[in-house]
This record gives structure tokens, sequence and C-alpha cells, in this order.
């Protein structure tokens, strides 16, 4: 959960924003049993509910995306308007509305789950100023979600999309450990390459319970205290084969500057002729990608829309996930590398450290998905993603030199940030 | 059956026309395709080479290549051991075509003039008195899968023109009326299933196209292809899911639309026909990918033949050329909340009990408490349709024999989660939004909206995951997209929901 400092906008410009996005005394509406008994309702439970017939704790997890339009900072530069969700659980109903304006992240906020919650998901739509003519609609589909059901599917064809000034709630049963990713499925094509896109994985039950019989401990990260443990398990795998001891969410993408500035400057927007040439992970190219911090909020210098220069610096952080991977010798590294590019399939490489494929679309890589299934991982050089696609890939650094290793794109022409060489899709893991 | 007689009448027509002929595929077969005509162990096809217009959704028109004068060529539906004998006539392409066949060795060809690839038809523009316009292509089909068929004159041209097809050879005693012997690639290899549907991925670059119908096909440059519409079985969505064999779409014969129950299995034969790749992304379940290019993903070293080194994804990487057999199904486990209704929205419940045995303790769903001397409604283990041994749900697995409910989730609302939708008014609704949540019940809808979801289905959207091939000519949404429809047993008036076969 994020905390908000005041943003540095003037409150000149606050009125005229939401004047202009018509949410001025809007309020958001959320969803979240527990939420609101203590104050406002703010997507942050106030005290536990515990289920009707079990009378035990319901393990409720809330959170509260907004999803509207801002700016990011590419590597070379350049500020490219964008779409997108920002996190904004813990602020109350009544500002959240306006808390989401102009404020889009890329990529979206990573979400970190548990199997065993109940995940309440609302999203509320600011809506645009940037583009005051669009009324879009948004959603939040679960990418990969086992025995989805349509109305949270987030696929407005097949359900609804939530219009703007509206808050609209998903609920997920959480049952399935893996690597998912998130994003906006309302006019798909356009949102996802605007940057509506996030990571997203749930852990396993196995880290808080150990395996049966033993076989492995609690994960620390659940409290466990064997000298044995590692951080966290990728799967219930039965036996700890799945351990890690660092964990990083690496999600490729790709932004087609034309396509951008065509939507920021009410251009018609061509598909067909879509072109990424900013490869990315996390939402940034090299070597913005291994800057640990968030990218300082994007500048008013070489805008294009040369009139409100102001917009362009909000003091919105919008570019605050690192893609840099950082672990001591001998620690085990679980990579969950994701890909939600609308146009590129992307092949990476790890120079000098070894993968192992040990999972692929939320599911162990053993047969049939399941635990007790014949163990199909693999060692590799190289992943290959297609959109939408995700593979979870461990990294043994046991008896590995420190230093600096590359994980890159070995579609060489990538490592490029549009004209600029030496760039793009490439990030470090740094082992001291 | 599509013996050779009625086809021969129906391309004399055709001919008579002054066009293609129209196709009307059969649906004996589980997939729309041709079966030829057997004899003793031979099964014989005749295809011929056409010019003709396909439709996308935007209204073009666009000049293709097919086999039979459809777009895909006719998928041909073989049998385990069959020796398979196809005569290629060239008709009306004003280049040499052929046929190959990857995945099959041993294919030998007579007749025609000698290709690089193959034998293939001579070219009827440069050699008027054509003798040598019949090829002949033999091959033994021994192992059950999905095959692509193809041109091996000037592929890189024709294959794009749409000279391809799909080949799926059955299993031997393969019997679609028999739950176990409705498999895959055998019984007992773990591959059986209840519906198999095709998708035959490719893409169009329709500039290429006009140059080729305007005559220049030895000419047009390739390198500069620039593909801006993509297709399900030679549909662009939302045609994909007009009927098959549609009278407006006389040259597109198939369709993609997969219907299913919960708990049915469905055979998803993908096919890479184009020259890309496409992540095929099918919502609301991991598939289980059994098999690839026509060879099972088993362990050689374990007796058995079953599947055992399948993964599951949600989504599938098909390549240009290749093809993968997957599982999918539905089933709603553990959604947390009953997806068909209870006493806050539906009065009477459309399954009545769901009472499953927890760990000993027989109970129906959110009440929970326990009811000595009740029925159970969960026996057995859906998968076996025997008693399990062991399990939280033994002897059953948690759902409703019968109608594959989550039992334990019987009559929990959405009202008792604390969830409530947002009011029309502040939702975009979509054409297949039923009005309700619910598995099998509507809602009121405003005027308009709706409409295309009868059966108050879960829709889920199987599409491409490169976005901008859910477009043709920058229109969103159309192009590599679907939807599948996940039915209830029964329709609101209770009457069965029977999804062909």
């Amino acid at each position: 959960m994020k905390t908000y400092k005041l943003k540095p906008i003037s409150m000149a410009l606050l009125c005229l924003t939401m004047g202009m996005s018509g949410l001025a005394g809007a309020n958001a509406y959320i969803q979240c049993p527990g939420d609101g008994v203590l104050g406002p309702r703010d997507a942050v439970p106030d005290q536990t509910v515990n289920d009707p017939v079990t009378r035990q704790p319901r393990n409720i997890k809330c959170m509260h995306l907004s999803s509207s339009e801002g700016y990011i900072t590419m590597a070379d530069g350049r500020p490219q308007y964008i779409f997108g969700f920002a996190d904004i659980t813990g602020i109350p109903e009544s500002a959240a509305l306006a808390e989401g304006v102009l404020n889009a992240h890329f990529p979206g906020s990573m979400i970190e789950l548990d199997e065993g919650q109940e995940f309440y998901l609302t999203l509320s739509n600011s809506g645009f100023v940037i583009r005051p003519d669009l009324f879009d609609g948004h959603t939040v589909h679960f990418h990969g979600f086992p025995n989805a059901a349509s109305a949270y599917d987030g696929v407005p064809e097949t359900s609804f999309a939530i219009n703007p000034g509206a808050s609209l709630t998903y609920y997920y049963n959480l049952v399935e450990p893996g690597t998912y990713m998130y994003h906006c499925h309302n006019e798909a094509a356009e949102h996802m390459q605007m940057g509506m896109l996030g990571n997203l994985y749930v852990h396993p039950a196995q880290d808080a319970t150990g395996c049966a019989g033993n076989a492995c401990p609690v994960a620390i990260r659940k409290g466990g205290s064997d000298p044995a443990a590692p951080m966290g398990y990728a799967y219930n795998d039965g036996d700890g084969a799945t351990a890690y001891d660092v964990e990083a969410a690496l999600q490729l993408g790709s932004f087609d500057p034309k396509f951008h500035d065509a939507d920021e400057t009410v251009q018609p927007l061509s598909f067909a002729d879509m072109n990424d040439r900013y490869a990315m992970i996390n939402g940034r190219g090299y070597p913005d990608t291994v800057n640990p911090a968030p990218l300082p909020p994007p500048s008013s210098g070489g805008t294009i829309l040369n009139a409100t220069p102001s917009v362009h610096d909000l003091g919105i952080q919008s570019q605050d996930e690192t893609a840099l991977v950082t672990a001591s010798v001998g620690q085990r590294i679980l990579l969950r590398v994701s890909n939600l590019s609308v146009a590129k399939i992307f092949t990476v490489t790890l120079l000098g450290l070894d993968m192992k494929v040990i999972g692929a679309g939320s599911k162990i890589m053993r047969g049939h998905g399941t635990a007790g299934g014949k163990d199909i991982s693999y060692r590799t050089n190289s992943v290959t993603l297609g959109g939408g696609e995700a593979v979870d890939v461990m990294v043994d650094t046991t008896g590995v030199a420190p230093g600096t290793y590359y994980l890159y794109t070995s579609d060489l022409n990538y490592l490029s940030n549009n004209h600029e060489d030496f760039g793009g899709m490439m990030t470090e893991i740094r082992i001291n | 059956m599509n013996t050779a007689k009625n086809w021969l009448c129906r391309a004399a027509a055709g001919v008579l026309l002054g066009g293609a002929t129209l196709v009307t595929p059969q649906v004996q077969a589980v997939v729309d395709g041709i079966t030829g005509t057997l004899t003793g162990n031979v099964r014989a096809f005749t295809l011929t080479a056409e010019h003709f217009n396909i439709k996308l959704p935007d209204g073009a028109a666009i000049p293709m290549w097919g086999y039979n004068g459809q777009y895909p060529g006719p998928t041909l539906i073989i049998n385990q051991g069959e020796t398979v004998q196809i005569t290629l006539t060239n008709v009306s392409v004003p280049l040499p075509v052929s046929l190959v066949f990857p995945g099959h060795p041993g294919v030998t060809a007579s007749g025609g003039l000698a290709g690089i690839l193959t034998r293939e038809t001579c070219d009827p523009a440069t050699n008027a008195t054509c003798t040598t316009g019949t090829v002949t292509y033999t091959f033994t089909a021994s192992q059950p899968g999905t095959y692509l068929y193809e041109s091996g004159s000037n592929p890189e041209l024709e294959q794009e023109m749409g000279l391809f097809g799909t080949i799926v050879v059955r299993p031997a005693g393969f019997d679609k009326t028999v739950a176990a012997n409705r498999t895959a690639y055998g019984a007992g290899t773990g591959t059986e299933y209840d519906y198999e549907y095709l998708f035959v991925l490719s893409e169009i670059d329709p500039d290429l196209h006009w140059q080729v119908a305007g005559g220049n096909y030895a000419t047009v440059d390739n390198t500069a292809y620039h593909d801006t519409a993509w297709l399900i079985n030679g549909r662009s969505g939302p045609d994909t899911m007009s009927p098959a064999a549609v009278p407006w779409l006389p040259h597109q014969p198939y369709n993609a639309l997969p219907r299913t129950h919960p708990g049915e299995k469905v055979l998803m034969r993908m096919v890479g026909g184009g020259r890309k790749s496409h992540p095929f992304h099918h919502h609301g379940e991991n598939s289980v990918i059994i098999a690839q290019d026509g060879r099972l993903f088993d362990d050689p070293s374990t007796p058995a033949a079953d599947a055992d080194l399948s993964r599951s994804d949600y989504t599938i990487l098909t390549k240009p050329g290749q093809t993968y057999d997957a599982i999918w199904r539905w089933t709603g486990r553990a959604l947390g909340w009953d997806v068909y209704g209870t006493d806050h929205d539906i009065s009477p419940h459309p399954h009545g009990t769901c009472i499953y045995s927890d760990q000993g303790v027989l109970k129906d769903g959110v009440k929970g408490a326990p009811l000595p001397g009740a029925v159970a409604d969960d026996l057995v283990d859906n998968e076996t349709g025997q008693p399990a041994v062991s399990g939280r749900y033994a002897p059953g697995d948690g759902f409703h024999d019968a109608t594959w409910e989550w039992c334990p989730n019987h009559g929990r609302s959405l009202a008792d989660l604390g969830l409530v939708l947002p009011q029309n008014q502040d939702l975009t609704l979509g054409g297949f939004w039923s009005g309700s949540p619910l598995l099998g019940a509507s809602g009121i809808l405003p005027p308009g909206e709706g409409g295309l979801n009868a059966n108050n289905a879960y829709v889920f959207i199987w599409h491409s995951h490169k976005e901008k091939e859910l477009t043709v000519n920058n229109i969103y949404p159309m192009g590599l997209l679907t939807m599948m429809f996940v039915e209830p047993f029964k329709d609101s008036a209770g009457m069965p929901i029977v999804i062909p076969r």
C-alpha cells in the first residue's frame, strides 16, 4: 500500500482538472469487508470479518486502483503520454477519484497476493483530462485467473466496463498460486498499448505450512525460522523444489511513440501500423531499468503540448518499479517474467547465469501442471514470450562469481530506446 | 458423408456458374471437414485449386486462392493407418500448385510436373493443352494428430494467398459416440474430450492479394509483407461467431464458435496456418497442452501412452506451420460464491441441493452444518466416475455428480460476500452480458443491450494476445478473436441444452 504525500499541483490546476473531468464532488464506492467501520471507507479493513459458517476470520485483502492517464519518461529522456492504473489504497472514497486524475503509473502497481486470500479489488475510473473528449470505460482483467466468472473477468464485451466517475469491485478467491498479470481489457489494443498493464502474482499456501512430512520448512516470508528456510516457494511443490531466496517480477513490454503521440493529440490511431520502438522491462528502458529508485516525475522539457508545460510536472513518480535484481552468491533467484507487449514477441537471455524454467502459465512445470506430475522443468539459456505468457525462471547462484550479469533481449535491435542505441530491454542481476 | 459423386455434381454446378464451388461442410464429423471416399484401406480425396474472394468484417473483399474454393482448404478427416490418396487439379490459379504434408513421411506423388518440393500441376496459363494438370499424392497416415497441408509450389506466395488446410488423423478405434473412444490419441491415453474445435490461425496482407489479383504474382515483393487482417479458420472476428456455412461467406465455410458445459472437456486443435506466431490466450481457465505437431507429450520410458509430459498454460504460442492439441475445461471450482444462484436471487436453485462430504461429514454449501441422513449429491470423483479412495471430499470430489456444481460454495451469494454490482448507468455493457453474474440466469437490460447470449452462458474471449491483431482496417474489435460459451446444462425453461458433437 502506498502512502501518499501531497503533490505539488497548484490549486488552480486541481480545480481545473477536477472540473474538466466532471469529478468534483463525486465519490468512489469501495467494497471491502471490515472497511469503513472506524473511519471512512478506504480499502483498508478496520477489523477482521469472520466467516459466518466456520466462524474463523476471513483472510481478506483489499486494494483500490484508479484508472486514468498520465506521463512517463522514456529512457532517452522523452516524455510520453500514457494511460494507466495507480494504487490508491488508503485514500478515502471522497478523495479517491480526484487522487486518480492524471495519476497513471507504468507499470501499474505490483499486485502481490497469497493463496487463501479473498481479494476485493475496487477499480475507480478517474476519466481523462488531456483527452476530455474520451469517455472510455476501464476494466481489470486478472489474466490467467482459473475458472473465472465472466462478471469478474474484466472483458467488457462479455460483461461490462466501469464508466468515468464510477467504481466497480472485483472479487477473486485465490486458490492457485503462480505468476499472472493484469491489464485493462476495454478497447484492449489501445488501452494496453497505452500502458494499462501490471505484474500480479500469488504466493503458495506452502509458504505458511511447509511441506507435508517436514519435507520442506515454513518460508521466511511467513515467519519460518528454520536455518534452511527459503524466502518462499513458487508453487506448492510438496518437496521444496521451487524454493527461492530472492524474488523479482519482470514484465516485458514495448511502446510505439507515434501511437502514444497520436492518442495525446486526438489523431487517428493506427493499429495495423503499430511499430513499437521502446522495449522495456517494468516500464523502463536501460539504463533506467537498473535505477533502484522510482524515476523522477516527467519533466516539462521537450513536450509536445507547449501550451501547458506544467501538466507534465505534476510531481507524480509514475515509474516506480525497478528491474534491478540483487542477490548474494549461493542464493536462488526466482524471476517471474511476463510479457504484455501488444505487438511483439520477445526472447530474453541471461548471460553467465543458469536459467531453469520451473513454471509457466501459473502452473508448476510438472505433468498436467500438478505437483504430482512428472518433472518437466528444463534448463535453458533463453525464454521466448508472446504477449500474455509468463514463465517462472529459477536462477541458482551457487558457485557463481560475484559481479554484474545482464538479462537482455536477444532481439538485439530492441537494445535501444527508439533512435538511441545502447538501451532498451536490458537489466542487471548484481551478485555480491 | 461427402461422396465423390455429390462433390462432382456440386463442382459441375459451380463451373457452370463461372465461379468456385459452394461448399457445405458436413457436421457429422466432430470438426467440420470432409472424409473423402473409402475403398478398402484407401481414403481418396479430390481437391481443386481455385481463385475466389473472401470477405473481411469491415466489408472488404480480398482475392484468395484456395483448395476446393474455400479458405482455409477443407479439413481432411482420416483414420490412423489408412492410406490417403489426394488428387489435385488446378482449376483457376495462374501458377502451378501442389500439396505438401508436413509431419507425414513417405509421401509419393505422380502426375504433373517435377517441382522443387514435390510434383505440381501445370500452369494453365502457359499450357493451354495441359495434359499434366492433375497430380496424385499418396501417404499412409500412421500417427493420429493434427497436421497442416499446404502448397509446396511458390509457398511464400501460395500459402499467403490461402492454399493450406488441416488434416485430422483420428486414432485407431475412434468412436465419437463412446466416451472412452472419443479421444485425440487413442483410448487410455488420457486425451478424451467432449467437444472438438479447430483453430487455424492466419494473417492477410490485403495489398499483396490485390497485387496478385492484378496479375503481378511474379513481381510482388514478399519481403515488404505487412499484415493488417488476422483470422481464425479463415474468418476474422466477429464473423468467427457466425454459423458454419453461412451463405454470405460462401468461400469461408468454417467458423470458430466453441461451446461447452461446466466440467466437460474441449479439445483445441491449434494450427499455425500463416507465417507469424500468435500467442493464443483462452480466457476462463488454463489448458493442458497434450501434443505438438501430432506427437503426444508422452514419456517413452513408461509403458503407458498418456501425455504425462503435458504442461498447463493460459496462453498457447502458435508458430508458423506448427500444431498443438490442448484440452480445456471450466468447472467453476472454488470461486467462493454460488454461480448458479441462491435463494436471494433465484428460486428454486436450478440444482436443488448440493450435499457433499467434507471429511466424512455431509454438508450443503454455505449452510455448513452437518446433515445426518441426507442423501449426498457428490458420491464419485467426476473425473473417473468412480468413488474417490482418499481426499477431503471422499468418496466425492466436491463437485455435484450430475451438474459439476462446486458444492462447498452452494448457496453463498455475492451479497453474502458484501458485493454489489454497479448500476447499469455506471457501466458500459457488453453484447454478451446476460444481465446477471450467474451462470444460466439473465437480468433486465436496457433496450438494445445484450442479446448475444441466448443461453445465459459464461462467455470468455479467446483471442490473440498480440492485441494489434484484434483489429481489421484499424477497427477494434475484429480480427483474431472469438468467444467460448460455457453454457448451463439446462436453459431457463428447464430444457436440456444440447451441444452438437
